[in-house]
């Protein structure tokens, strides 16, 4: 599978090459505290590879975008965080992303109808909303904008993930 | 065409449509095949959503993976800033 093309808008070279420091740098760290464990968290081991993972891309790009910033309050605020947390999907200033698909799919047949929640979105700006963090309560124009920047961070993360197993594995 | 409908929702339709092509642009399927026409943005959305749920389960592999890698590094003797250092230019 190969990986996206790199969009030409952020300096796709750069991000990949800070994403690859900032992980490194927090790898190390996990390491030094690691000295400590012994072999039996390994699980504990993994999920924490995962969370530098997400907080390298998440420190990378800072609070310039949503996404990273609901990742850094989140690390921050991990062991306050509750799961009880309700979103209210408010309706101000939301265009409805439901309507523009209603528009361009009007030469398709639907054979199922289309989830519409009770704010007028529909099924997959619902997934959307849940799978991209930070963006509950953003209106459409926004929700794709984080959601295009998310895409990238992550596809740039995986691949300097992949390159970093392929390095340590021929060591 | 609905009179109600003013220039600024006009205009943030076809920004939202501007949006919606850059996002397919992005996504893998949209390199491969050579298709000018309209793909319904709802079928844009669900290959956004799988998108984004695959890279996630690949990165969570290669958490894995690479967790075991440095375990077993870490066994043998070798420290992982070495590896920082060398690829530091």
């Amino acid at each position: 599978m190969s990986p996206p093309q790199q969009p030409s808008s952020t300096n796709p070279n750069s991000l990949k090459i800070r994403l690859t420091h900032r992980f490194l740098h927090n790898l190390n760290n996990l390491n030094k505290k690691r000295s400590n464990l012994d072999n039996t968290q390994i699980h504990r081991r993994s999920h924490r590879v995962k969370l530098a993972a997400y907080a390298s891309m998440a420190r990378v790009v800072g609070s310039r975008r949503a996404w990273s910033r609901a990742i850094l309050w989140k690390i921050r605020n991990r062991k306050v965080f509750t799961r009880n947390k309700r979103v209210d999907h408010k309706t101000t200033h939301h265009h409805h992303l439901a309507r523009s698909i209603k528009r361009r799919t009007t030469n398709h047949s639907n054979h199922k109808r289309e989830y519409v929640d009770p704010n007028g979105n529909s099924g997959q700006e619902v997934k959307l909303r849940k799978l991209v963090p930070g963006v509950e309560t953003m209106d459409a124009c926004g929700l794709l904008d984080e959601t295009a920047d998310y895409i990238k961070c992550l596809a740039t993360q995986v691949e300097v993930m992949r390159n970093l197993v392929d390095l340590y594995s021929t060591i | 065409m609905s009179s109600r409908r003013t220039r600024t929702t006009r205009t943030r339709e076809h920004d939202i449509d501007d949006l919606v092509s850059k996002l397919q642009a992005l996504l893998p399927s949209s390199s491969s095949s050579c298709k000018r026409t309209t793909v319904p943005s709802s079928k844009i959305l669900e290959e956004t959503c799988n998108y984004i749920k695959s890279l996630r389960r690949k990165g969570d592999n290669l958490g894995e993976r690479l967790s075991q890698l440095l375990d077993s590094m870490e066994n043998n003797g070798v420290d992982v800033s070495i590896i920082k250092d060398l690829l530091q230019p």
